[in-house]
């Protein structure tokens, strides 16, 4: 097993380095998935047994790194799983948004290592100084690798791009100090809907004018204790209950710049949240809906 | 009105919900408040244990519509948390436009709310209302005015904040002689003192016939700091039973104001 990249463009270094961080603060622990063409950071969730990722993010090697080369366990596996301390590796890479360039590979020393060396230019002289961290990894063994397949999730009923995402953070931030769960709804006419309900108080804040990208409809909601929206055609409406804090910590992702975020919905079972940067990395959130 | 809420018994809007919701963030020590609405302006009230009632007032100039049924009584009980929640919605970086709707007794508060740069997200929000508690009548008809002071806000909350921590007790001293205001603490090992003459550049304005000793909790006083610390100017004034009473001028740039005032009961024991 081998692995060795470099990396040497700013941009690129600079989402790296919040990717982790962001990853960092949704988990302990993360699993890096190294293939020949992409890199794979994949969270599940913390001490639930072996479970769907509720994290996955892709990002293709070509764009970041300027030296990509790796060799997997044999023919059949040419990909490296390492599982790592979130917190470990985004710490490291703290100083990389200033840094010159990056070199990070598979090493042994007392246990597999990740060695970041990471050179960074003095700001007063020519010289350039060389950081070098050594983040211990554990070796994902073959037999467990299917716990981190990419989640396959049913076709979403409707797929519906965001307002940006720090103005729903917000949003959602205060309405978690009033309650736990959060109800998400969106319709085929690009309107989006957060709604807490408590004995206190039922709140709701209304996006419109949302671009949805797929709808799947009509809606099924012959089962449900239909909350009639008069005005609005139900079949076109779909939504699920999820967690706020869950919720309030993946948008933490807005400090990824972003190109575009959406919205996809499961009718009442789950919320997928995807993020495309620049440097297209794709990132996605799942979080299930949580059903009475 | 014509939209069929002239019958509702109590609607109002504003441009910006912003500096209401600081007012209220400022008296929000309990969790609900009594919310009563007359016809010259909007009143919050909380209180502590019997001991301090403070209320955040807002004269009706403040909204740019306002409007209450003459014939009813508008006043009922809500959670101040979740109201101050609802007005900071849209975060404290954005200035969001503000309505409020009260259809009729038992009905809930509702509010609408709509970020002033943002047109395609609003907010609506239903809170529950109760039947209001009694509040306590602390004005007493019989009791006069021995002292009147006018501070600073800015430089009083400097003064209470410097004050020890641990102290349970704060001892007010006013007097017509030099120095004037003397505020003494006692704390494990000492007694700390803080003068302030009448010449003092935060003392506005000073009014005190005869010499006065007043005793009051200390962590009363300093349930007024978050409101000193918006608001421009205050007015403390002592009535011959010993009640305290504050009122707060909110700093703000435009011509209309927004106050809030702390009644606070004073320690008896020794008198």
């Amino acid at each position: 097993m081998k692995f060795r990249g470099i990396m040497i463009d700013a941009g690129p270094m600079r989402e790296f380095t919040n990717i982790v961080t962001t990853i960092s603060k949704l988990s302990k622990e993360c699993v890096l998935r190294l293939s020949d063409d992409k890199l794979y950071f994949i969270v599940s969730e913390d001490n639930s047994g072996p479970a769907p990722p509720v994290l996955w993010c892709e990002i293709p090697q070509v764009v970041f790194f300027s030296e990509y080369q790796m060799i997997g366990i044999d023919e059949e596996h040419k990909d490296i799983y390492l599982s790592v301390i979130s917190a470990n590796l985004a710490k490291s890479l703290v100083t990389l948004k200033s840094a010159k360039s990056l070199k990070i590979k598979l090493t042994k020393k007392q246990c597999p290592c990740l060695t970041l060396e990471i050179e960074m230019q003095s700001v007063i002289s020519q010289q350039s100084r060389q950081v070098t961290h050594d983040i211990p990894v554990v070796v994902v063994p073959r037999k467990m690798w299917s716990d981190f397949h990419e989640p396959k999730v049913q076709t979403p009923d409707i797929s519906i791009e965001l307002p940006t995402l720090k103005q729903l953070r917000t949003t959602i931030d205060r309405m978690r100090t009033m309650a736990q769960e959060v109800v998400i709804r969106a319709s085929a006419e690009g309107k989006l809907t957060l709604q807490i309900k408590t004995d206190m108080a039922k709140v709701s804040t209304r996006f419109k004018d949302l671009r949805v990208e797929a709808f799947e409809g009509p809606i099924d909601h012959s089962d449900s204790e239909t909350e009639s929206v008069a005005i609005e055609d139900i079949s076109k409406l779909c939504h699920c209950r999820v967690d706020a804090k869950k919720f309030s910590m993946f948008l933490s992702a807005d400090n990824i710049s972003h190109n575009r975020t959406i919205c996809s919905i499961v009718h009442k079972k789950l919320v997928i949240l995807c993020l495309y940067t620049q440097e297209n990395v794709k990132l996605q959130c799942f979080i299930t809906g949580i059903v009475y | 009105m014509d939209d069929g809420t002239s019958q509702y018994y109590f609607t109002a809007s504003m441009d910006s919900g912003k500096t209401l919701h600081s007012l209220l963030k400022a008296i929000q020590f309990q969790e609900s408040a009594v919310f009563c609405a007359m016809s010259e302006g909007l009143k919050l009230t909380v209180e502590e244990g019997k001991c301090v009632q403070a209320s955040a007032y807002v004269p009706a100039d403040n909204f740019t519509e306002y409007h209450v049924r003459d014939d009813v009584d508008v006043i009922f009980k809500i959670s101040i948390a979740v109201l101050t929640e609802c007005l900071n919605i849209f975060g404290a970086s954005e200035e969001s436009s503000l309505k409020m709707y009260y259809r009729s007794e038992g009905s809930p508060l509702l509010l609408v709310l709509q970020p002033q740069s943002v047109h395609t997200v609003m907010t609506d929000c239903e809170i529950a209302t109760q039947t209001a508690d009694c509040l306590l009548e602390l004005r007493d008809e019989d009791a006069t005015e021995v002292a009147k002071l006018v501070l600073k806000a800015s430089a009083f909350l400097g003064l209470l904040a410097d004050l020890e921590r641990s102290c349970d007790v704060m001892e007010l001293h006013l007097s017509p002689d030099h120095p004037n205001v003397s505020i003494v603490t006692y704390g494990m090992q000492d007694r700390s003192c803080i003068e302030v003459p009448k010449s003092s550049d935060m003392m506005q304005s000073f009014s005190c016939e005869q010499p006065v000793t007043l005793k009051y909790q200390l962590p009363h006083i300093r349930l007024i700091m978050k409101a000193l610390a918006i608001s421009s100017k205050v007015v403390l004034r002592c009535s011959s039973n010993g009640l305290l009473l504050l009122q707060l001028k909110l700093e703000k740039d435009e011509q209309r104001q927004m106050f809030s005032e702390f009644h606070i009961v004073p320690l008896l024991d020794d008198y």
